[in-house]
């Protein structure tokens, strides 16, 4: 796992990727929300706003296929979530197995919810897509994100892989002493690595910690970033803004 | 009279849980004076360095750094950037998403603006030979090149004494080689603790042996190392073969 790869189209030139972190934050943010709010049944904002995270996709020159491929992991949370509405929307049956009907309005509903969760998600993955995660917590830091999350968010992106580290050798040197073993063993020997990472976790904070002070901080980390606007910038991304108000503002008319 | 650069006087220590770590430790390192500090694992190397700048806090006795003493000093920020700690664990130091910024991350905490302390931070990179790698996390680094960013992170702020805790310890021939001559090149004083006595002899001109926290030998580290009887006592193991 890396998380290089996710922010593969961050150097990739485009207008995309030469809008400051932030705009694109507040871009994605609000394709997001306005998608995710919009009315049952407004199925041509919902295009709309579908057509304008495509447009947007083309623009960062990141393949379509990916975009989906990316989008279709976190749906499947959409799916498990959404699936009742299939059968608990009362309503016409289309399908019936006998204890279990399939309603239109359901399918209706379902297919309704998919589309805003395949739009926000959209928006979502290409923003982490085109922008690489220092720029990304930049943009939050920006956008007033209390000071301790965005410090947390920036040791947890190191920490993560340093846990990632201690999890593959605890279980290798694990699995080296315990070869064949049946499937209780193995329970028993992942609740022991599970406890000797966080045992390690803590360790390595606190060193971590002492680290940061002998280099003087001060309970607030400073950034390096500096982005400019320009006016281009500023119109696209009032545009963009904008379009996503009036779709939702249409929506529901 | 000058006041040493570093002056430790019988220092004690004891960790929360009541474990002696230090006892009685004093030492007087001039400016420009190399000092292995030689022991086995477990005899307080480590909990002495983290002395130097404050952070830990002596039980007795004190550090003092150009006459100011450490200990509840209101320039603690001034000593921080003046003794530079590489800690034991590269992985320790490099926190931040980006090498640069993690090398940055002295400076722009010493109130140097974000255009300078990237500046500085690139030139550190280039003189230890890791230019091109800033915009990279420390996970895609080899062990060597963490080591060397380490190392950077703390040579950005131009201390005036680098301690170095056990800084070969994952480093091959030629990460080793490599970090000696770097270090030779330099003109900070120079605290290294190791166990590793043929980075000790290659690096510095005198030797202290630690052993269960307290100072059992201080010599010139040529004396020191031709010792066979002093090594063995103290679970060294000379680099000249005897």
């Amino acid at each position: 796992m890396s998380f290089h790869h996710l922010d593969q189209f961050a150097t990739v030139p485009s207008p995309i990727t030469a809008m400051p972190p932030v705009g694109r934050l507040v871009g994605a943010t609000s394709v997001a929300v306005g998608a995710a709010t919009l009315p049952l049944g407004a199925w041509s904002e919902a295009a709309a706003l579908g057509a304008l995270v495509a447009g947007m996709t083309v623009l960062a020159r990141v393949p379509v296929p990916l975009l989906l491929r990316r989008t279709s992991g976190p749906l499947a949370f959409v799916l498990l979530a959404s699936a009742g509405l299939l059968v608990f929307v009362p309503g016409d049956p289309v399908l019936d197995y006998g204890w279990i009907a399939v309603s239109r309005p359901g399918v209706e509903r379902f297919g309704f919810v998919l589309a805003r969760g395949v739009i926000a998600l959209a928006a979502a993955v290409l923003l982490v897509t085109t922008t690489g995660f220092p720029d990304l917590l930049d943009a939050l830091r920006r956008l007033r994100l209390p000071r301790v999350v965005t410090t947390a968010l920036s040791l947890a992106y190191r920490l993560i892989y340093l846990l990632m580290e201690e999890v593959e050798r605890l279980l290798r040197a694990a699995r080296s002493r315990n070869a064949g073993a049946g499937a209780a063993p193995r329970r028993r020997i992942a609740a022991g690595v599970a406890a000797a990472v966080l045992q390690r976790a803590f360790a390595r904070a606190e060193r971590t910690h002492r680290a940061m002070l002998a280099r003087g901080y001060k309970g607030e980390l400073a950034t390096l970033t500096a982005w400019r606007w320009r006016t281009w910038m500023v119109v696209a991304e009032a545009t963009l803004v904008g379009v996503v108000l009036a779709t939702a503002v249409l929506a529901r008319r | 009279m000058t006041p040493p650069l570093v002056d430790i006087r019988a220092l004690g220590f004891r960790y929360p849980d009541g474990t002696p770590a230090l006892d009685g430790v004093s030492l007087a390192i001039a400016r420009g004076e190399r000092v292995a500090v030689l022991g086995p694992t477990g005899s307080g190397k480590s909990t002495l360095l983290q002395h130097l700048n404050g952070l830990l806090r002596p039980t007795v006795g004190g550090v003092w750094i150009e006459g100011v003493a450490v200990e509840g000093s209101p320039a603690l920020s001034e000593i921080r950037r003046q003794v530079g700690l590489v800690f034991q664990d590269p992985n320790d130091q490099l926190f931040l998403p980006t090498l640069l910024e993690d090398v940055a991350f002295g400076p722009l905490n010493d109130g140097v603006s974000p255009v300078d302390a990237a500046a500085r931070a690139t030139t550190i990179l280039r003189e230890l030979g890791l230019d091109g790698v800033g915009a990279r996390a420390a996970h895609h680094l080899s062990g060597g090149e963490r080591r060397l960013a380490a190392l950077a992170t703390v040579l950005v702020s131009r201390p005036v004494v680098l301690a170095l805790d056990e800084p070969t310890g994952d480093l091959d021939a030629r990460g080793r080689k490599r970090l000696v001559d770097l270090l030779r090149a330099r003109g900070e004083t120079l605290l290294v603790a190791t166990h590793d006595l043929t980075l000790a002899r290659a690096l510095c001109g005198r030797g202290v042996v630690l052993y269960d926290g307290r100072v059992v030998a201080d010599r010139a580290l040529g004396a020191l190392l031709a010792d066979q009887a002093l090594l063995e006592r103290y679970g060294l193991e000379s680099p000249l073969g005897g």
